[in-house]
């Protein structure tokens, strides 16, 4: 086999290396631009807009190969990383944020024109959130990590309010970002304490400078007000308030992106914090990170289960979803990191399907899809119920789907670590979910549609059935096969812990 | 027959066939056109009985676990796709697969919508039974024990009764309550092997099982215990867990019905056999759970009985029939004597006939006149007169009357459990009469009597497609009640491994009350 040339250990002190360690992001930066300039030109007809799409979706892909080319030459930083991060776990959550946003965008093509929506500018901001997330995903400094944040999270506030028309799209964004700002602001406020116990805000060297002692008063305060800031952005109890009116009001697309690529973005930063500032710390955030969990997934079911809309009952499950995520985020272990992408990619793809649909029968805004509005549907359009099943049986985590590979990996790292009470708590409230996952889908098979032609305007046009098309197929052969995905998260997580113990920490 | 299926190499394919056949038949009915649906079904399971069919003499009754292979599916994890048969499944496996032709046959005319899923679901549920009782990796049998529950699940949905939403909907929860505690204690028993081993993982039962034997789990164990009986008596169902099972037989289609009686009941004591009890020895004899388990199984014999008196509707009535029979079948494991497990065992296989047969009759009956009301019929056997003969032996064999497959089993039961719960026996026995007291009746109602209602003057007695499907149940009613040793003798040897093994384990399961000749 001929010797594959591995790229030389990028020196991020150069600022030529720092481009290349920050191509991806730049390269997306670069391409808003382009977009921009395309919008000046032309930004009158549904065409533009679409235009607009097709190029955003060009430089997402674009943004995709220059990332996959950084994985597979196998990027890495010559010393401490310094700002920006060259490992797995990074090229990983990458690829998470831009599947999240690909997908947002083929959902979005069809949808802006069905809701009457010219506003090209969707996509420059859509652009610009993926940097943002991407710049989280990477962070090795926490005002990086602060940066990201801010730029993916302005970007969205504008995206939640998209629908002019619609008092709930106003009612959401201001919501979102009032109390986004909040979160904000503790992420900064704990920054700054970090900076001052241990006067620098490098991920690896606040962990080397907390390494072998008891935390001190100021490092916890901050550690406490830095989880606070990223578990508002996972939407986890008791900061997931603001959650269900926000993905209700969002147009439904935008819904999508808040629950994939915000959610994916923020969990994998938060574990990169943890795992590598915090390492020996595990004791003292894993406790009130394990609490948490149970009280997300406890709240987020039981309240899902009294909703009747179903947009609303997916925010509501999105909630219960982050409580399950956080028992991977529990443990501090490599198993955890590697179950926390693990099941964020499951969920990523699920959540495609089942917004996909959901968008497909809706109307301005799909506030009023309940399940009466559903009844029937497996008769008249076969293909939309079985990819809703697909995906109603991925979040109930079943066999056969990839949700069950995400929530297998879950437990597994809780149990590996000896904790099983919130294994236990997840299964059970498991079993609760199936009591408003498996409604949908008996409401689609099992009871008769109001009459012929009900569903006939239920149209998802080819790019949004792309996405959902390709995620159910994705999420039922990862479901079947999982060899290669469960081994691929093994190894970016390994990555992510032999940083700190090949340093020395 | 035993040199034609060695030269060409039974067991290499064997097992895989019965799994993958009804699979490749679901897809190919999805995308064939909805007439050949039907036709395509049958040849399908009729295939599938025939390799079932040659297991019986490829089945070697000495050789313990057989026509074993491995496949690796999740190495990181140790996860391997791993099958094999003893005396304990062999069995349930032909049972299933026999079944299901019959299953698919009873549906010829009665099901009208959405043929290809009905069909294809069907096949789908066939692989999911065959797998659990075939599986020896714990991740597989979880897989295919979760799997079956869609089937299933849109088959009481969808083809059911006026009821059946909330039937479905019931099923499905309780039967994945009790199995996701179950996927945890497997992780748990994984994981404290693989921290014993050195970070090695597997899923194999075998290597689960000898850790079980050796490694300490400490007070652990009972939760493990607890978790994996509770995914198992919800299925049985042991009383009290056995609420979904009315509403889920008299809603489901009459294939539907035949099956979860039939087969899925078995999953829940096959479960004990294979897995609770040869893992978890101490913790299910120790005289507590001894004691609350022959209780539970005592109350679901005569509360089944009872309840069943009572019925207004034919079907339900069965149904609570099931509930007693299954008690049996728990009383018998727990004898832990080798007569009380090849009881057990017998029992499983002659309730899955007779109760099958049941359904069968009762789905006829309900093509016919559209009511399930025992109060809606009276004086069949003048219009009906194959029929009722038909109903009248395959009540008898659900009673439980000597020359019938009910009776071997029950018998052995009762004899085996009489050395360490002669009490219990003594009650249990009382469920027999019961049994005879609303079958009798209930047959004394619809079939004999005076035909007074008009509208069964004129009801048609069994087709040709009828007497088809009922013929190989009745055969298997007397061949089993006459001749019962082949099936015994195939038996015998997994049932004295079980009850050796808890003897070893756990010496004061085995008390001194085994019967001399063991």
């Amino acid at each position: 086999m001929a010797s594959f040339d591995r790229m030389t250990p990028l020196d991020l002190a150069d600022p030529a290396s720092m481009a290349a360690a920050l191509a991806p992001e730049l390269f997306l930066t670069g391409a808003s631009l382009v977009v921009l300039l395309f919008i000046a030109w032309r930004h009158k007809t549904h065409a533009d807009t679409r235009w607009a799409g097709w190029l955003t979706l060009a430089s997402l892909v674009i943004a995709g190969a220059i990332l996959a080319g950084m994985a597979v030459s196998g990027a890495s930083a010559l010393g401490l990383p310094q700002m920006i991060s060259l490992d797995a776990y990074r090229w990983a959550g990458g690829a998470l944020v831009l599947v999240a946003a690909i997908a947002t965008v083929l959902l979005s093509i069809g949808y802006l024109e069905r809701e009457g929506i010219v506003a090209p500018e969707y996509y420059v901001l859509i652009i610009l959130a993926v940097v943002g997330m991407l710049c989280m995903t990477g962070a090795a400094d926490l005002i990086v990590l602060f940066l990201g944040l801010e730029i993916m999270s302005v970007s969205v506030y504008v995206l939640a309010g998209y629908d002019r028309q619609s008092a709930f799209s106003a009612e959401a964004a201001l919501k979102y970002f009032l109390l986004g700002a909040f979160g904000s602001a503790f992420l900064l406020y704990g920054i700054a304490l970090l900076y001052g116990a241990t006067g620098s805000t490098n991920l690896q060297i606040v962990g080397s400078q907390l390494a072998g002692a008891r935390l001190s008063v100021m490092a916890a305060l901050g550690l406490a007000l830095l989880l606070i800031g990223l578990l508002f952005k996972v939407a986890a109890a008791p900061f997931h308030m603001w959650a269900p009116d926000v993905y209700e009001g969002a147009p439904t697309p935008i819904t999508t992106f808040m629950a994939t690529g915000v959610k994916a973005a923020a969990f994998i930063a938060l574990m990169r914090v943890l795992m590598q500032s915090f390492p020996e710390a595990v004791g003292a955030w894993s406790v009130p990170i394990g609490v948490l969990a149970g009280i997300t997934m406890i709240l987020g079911n039981l309240v899902a289960l009294s909703q009747r809309s179903l947009k609303r009952m997916l925010a509501y499950s999105s909630v219960a979803h982050a409580g399950y995520i956080l028992i991977g985020v529990r443990p501090g272990t490599p198993y955890g990191a590697s179950a926390v992408w693990l099941y964020l990619a499951a969920y990523t793809l699920t959540t495609i399907i089942t917004f996909g649909v959901l968008q497909a029968l809706g109307r301005s805004g799909e506030r009023d899809v309940t399940l009466d509005r559903i009844a029937g549907l497996a008769e008249e359009r076969p293909g939309l119920a079985f990819a809703m099943t697909v995906g109603m049986l991925s979040l109930m985590g079943f066999p056969g789907t990839f949700g069950f590979i995400g929530k297998w990996s879950l437990l597994n790292a809780s149990i590996a670590d000896g904790e099983r009470i919130l294994a236990v708590i997840l299964v059970l409230t498991s079993v609760v979910s199936a009591g408003y996952y498996l409604p949908v889908i008996m409401s689609m098979y099992m009871r008769k549609s109001p009459g012929p032609g009900t569903y006939a305007d239920a149209r998802l046009g080819r790019p949004a059935t792309l996405a959902v098309a390709v995620a159910t197929v994705v999420v039922l052969l990862l479901g079947i096969w999982p060899k290669q995905v469960i081994s691929y998260a093994d190894q970016t997580s390994n990555e992510l812990r032999t940083m700190f113990i090949q340093q020395g920490y | 027959m035993t040199d034609f299926l060695a030269g060409i190499d039974f067991s290499a394919w064997a097992l895989h066939a019965l799994v993958l056949l009804p699979l490749f038949g679901a897809a190919l009915i999805v995308v064939l056109p909805a007439r050949l649906a039907r036709g395509l079904a049958l040849a399908v399971t009729l295939a599938e009985a025939l390799v079932a069919l040659g297991l019986w003499w490829a089945f070697d009754p000495a050789a313990g676990m057989q026509l074993r292979s491995s496949h690796a599916w999740i190495p990181a994890y140790g996860i391997n796709y791993i099958v094999g048969i003893d005396g304990l499944s062999v069995f349930l496996v032909m049972l299933s697969a026999l079944l299901m032709p019959l299953c698919v046959w009873s549906g010829w005319n009665a099901i009208e919508t959405r043929l290809r899923g009905y069909y294809a679901l069907l096949l789908v549920l066939l692989t999911g039974m065959i797998g659990v009782f075939i599986a020896l990796d714990l991740f597989v049998f979880y897989v295919f024990w979760e799997v079956m529950l869609i089937p299933m699940y849109f088959l009481i949905g969808v083809w059911g009764g006026a009821n059946r939403l909330y039937a479905a909907i019931k099923f499905f929860i309780y039967t994945m309550a009790g199995s996701l505690l179950m996927l945890v204690a497997i992780l748990a028993i994984v994981w404290h092997r693989a921290h014993a081993n050195g970070g090695a993982f597997s899923f194999a039962y075998d290597d689960l099982l000898a850790y079980m034997a050796t490694g300490s789990l400490g007070t652990l164990k009972p939760w493990l215990f607890l978790a994996f009986a509770l995914a198992f008596a919800i299925k049985v169902p042991v009383f009290p867990f056995h609420t979904w099972l009315p509403d889920a037989h008299v809603e489901a289609p009459t294939a539907a019905s035949v099956l979860l009686a039939s087969v899925l009941l078995k999953m829940g004591t096959y479960g004990f056999l294979r897995f609770a009890i040869p893992f978890f020895p101490a913790e299910a004899f120790a005289p507590l759970t001894q004691a609350v388990v022959v209780a539970l199984a005592v109350i679901g014999i005569v509360y089944g009985a009872l309840v069943a008196l009572v019925q207004p509707d034919v079907k339900k009535l069965v149904a609570y029939s099931s509930v007693s029979h299954m008690g049996f079948v728990m009383l018998g494991i727990w004898a832990m004597t080798v007569q009380g497990v090849q009881g057990a065992i017998v029992v499983m296989l002659a309730h899955g006939i007779s109760t099958g047969g049941l359904f069968l009759l009762i789905g006829m009956l309900y093509e016919r006149r559209h009511s399930r009301e025992i109060s809606a019929f009276g004086g069949l056997a003048r219009v009906m007169p194959a029929f009722s003969a038909v109903l009248v032996i395959t009540a008898l064999s659900s009673i439980g009357v000597p020359g019938t497959n009910g009776f071997v089993g029950e018998f052995l039961v009762l004899i085996g459990s009489f050395g360490p719960h002669p009490i219990a026996v003594g009650i249990a026995a009382t469920g027999v009469i019961f049994a005879a007291a609303y079958l009798l009746w209930a047959v004394q109602r619809v079939v004999f009597n005076k035909l007074d209602k008009p509208e069964n003057q004129a009801l048609t007695d069994l087709t040709r497609r009828e007497w088809a499907i009922l013929l190989p149940l009745l055969a298997g009613i007397l061949w089993l009640g006459l001749y019962p040793a082949p099936v015994l003798r195939r038996t015998e040897p997994a049932a004295q491994a079980i009850v050796d093994h808890v003897g070893t384990l756990a010496p004061r399961a085995r008390s001194a009350h085994v019967l001399p000749g063991n």
